[in-house]
């Protein structure tokens, strides 16, 4: 959708349509509700981040002119949101012990209990991971990786030049893998590897 | 790590054969390719976690729970306008869109205190100094003859001069002819309204006047001088005692003893 349709969508809602309200939520809610997820790997913490996103975005409609994609500008308005969100959550450590029940709702079954528990220990590792790299990094990490923003979405979303982005992406990219290549080596053994087997036991 | 030509060689974007020579010349930049590889996997897979239900009514819910700030600014004045307040659901979102506002909220309170201002008092000198420096007006110059005083002034000069080059008003009336009621042997008889025939009255009254007041002026002064005289050459009179019959033993014009004095008595 072109961003003169996202500005008459926008500009609907202003006049007070509840039909391009709907409208609105519907195209966006899911992806607000998977940022906040990302960002928070609690259900109700993330569900109550989306209101405070939809009502932030609801409050300050008149302040988008279409000049660029609405997405974008949903991303923008959200983040500090998001990263104080995010901050509280690395402050009260909830992060570095990621929950099964939070990388759950991630993961799609596979019909196959040890690609599951390794793919769960996985993602629990991913996040991990993600808590303890800067949060500039992180971010464009989970909307590049996690939700598939394009670089220039990106980039108008976080003030950024493209390239940047494109660096700042390798940079997270590159921080993650080591952070876990580090947790591989304190133990000794290969971490996949003895995910793999501790997978086995459910077989 | 030394080596960034990876990472250059991902943000440009290069041909994965490229990469892979890299890869294969430059240890470190192989480690890090692996790392990365790694990252990936980690990613890939995961799915978008689906959003409740409840949520996407309670986002639903969010126009009529609050109003955005253009929108909160028409409430706002509103509400400061006695017998336009906005009704009571208006009024509620309002004050949940300023209870996550502060800026609207700021506003809302600094509008709102301007009832409870009173008017500030002058120190008792900026009366006399604002009056002071107000500034004065040009007065126009044909303004001088409206004034009264200048009017009768120039009314007073003209008349002077009319009866100093020795011509009397009711003499110009008489040539005229103007007003003329009708004339007898010894007399013309004008007419009374006329205000040359006032003006000559008026100097004959005034004449006479002065004549008589001048007599009466004379008169008067010749007295006063007169008695002025007369009380400055009065002949001095030496004072005459008491005329008492005397007593026995007494004779006549002797002290009673030796402290009593007589004081003589002037009159004038």
């Amino acid at each position: 959708m072109s961003s003169n349709d996202d500005k008459g969508l926008v500009d609907r809602c202003r006049k007070g349509e509840d039909e391009a309200w709907r409208e609105l939520v519907d195209r966006f809610g899911q992806r607000v509700y998977s940022v906040a997820y990302h960002f928070t790997l609690k259900r109700e913490d993330a569900e109550e981040l989306s209101q405070e996103i939809f009502l932030k975005i609801f409050e300050n409609l008149e302040r988008y002119d279409g000049g660029f994609p609405l997405i974008a500008w949903i991303v923008s308005l959200s983040r500090n949101l998001c990263i104080d969100r995010y901050r509280r959550q690395k402050r009260e450590k909830s992060f570095r012990f990621v929950s099964d029940d939070a990388v759950l709702p991630l993961l799609r079954s596979q019909d196959d209990p040890a690609a599951d528990a390794l793919k769960k220990e996985r993602t629990k590792i991913l996040f991990s991971a993600l808590a303890e790299i800067p949060e500039d990094l992180a971010e464009i990490l989970v909307l590049r990786d996690l939700e598939g923003l394009a670089y220039d979405e990106i980039g108008r979303a976080l003030s950024l030049p493209e390239g940047t982005v494109k660096s700042r992406l390798f940079r997270a990219r590159a921080e993650v893998a080591r952070k876990v290549r580090e947790r591989h080596e304190n133990r000794g053994t290969g971490v996949l590897t003895s995910l793999a087997v501790a997978a086995g036991a459910f077989v | 790590m030394s080596c960034r030509e990876i990472e250059r060689l991902l943000a440009a974007e290069a041909p994965e054969a490229e990469r892979r020579a890299h890869r294969a010349a430059c240890r470190d930049c192989e480690i890090l390719a692996r790392d990365l590889a790694t990252a990936e996997s980690l990613v890939s897979g995961l799915q978008a976690p689906a959003w409740p239900p409840r949520l996407r009514e309670a986002l639903l819910q969010i126009p009529a729970l609050t109003v955005s700030c253009e929108g909160a600014e028409m409430l706002i004045a509103s509400s400061l306008e006695p017998g336009e307040e906005p009704a009571p659901a208006e009024q509620a979102r309002l004050t949940f869109h300023m209870s996550r506002c502060d800026g609207c909220r700021e506003a809302f309170e600094t509008l709102t205190g301007m009832r409870d201002l009173t008017a500030p008092q002058p120190a008792p000198w900026v009366a006399g100094r604002i009056s002071a420096t107000r500034p004065v007006k040009p007065r126009a110059r044909w303004k001088g003859i409206l004034d009264p005083r200048a009017a009768i002034g120039f009314a007073y000069a003209a008349a002077l001069v009319v009866m100093l080059a020795g011509f009397n008003p009711a003499d110009f009336a008489r040539r005229a002819g103007a007003g003329l009621k009708y004339e007898t042997k010894n007399v013309a008889v004008v007419a009374d309204a006329s205000l040359a025939d006032r003006l000559g009255g008026f100097q004959q009254r005034a004449l006479r006047a002065v004549a008589v007041w001048r007599g009466r002026a004379g008169g008067y002064g010749r007295a006063v001088l007169t008695n002025v005289i007369a009380l400055v050459m009065r002949p001095e009179q030496r004072p005459r005692p008491p005329q008492t019959r005397p007593r026995n033993g007494e004779e006549r014009n002797v002290p009673r003893n030796e402290n009593e004095t007589s004081i003589p008595t002037w009159r004038a």
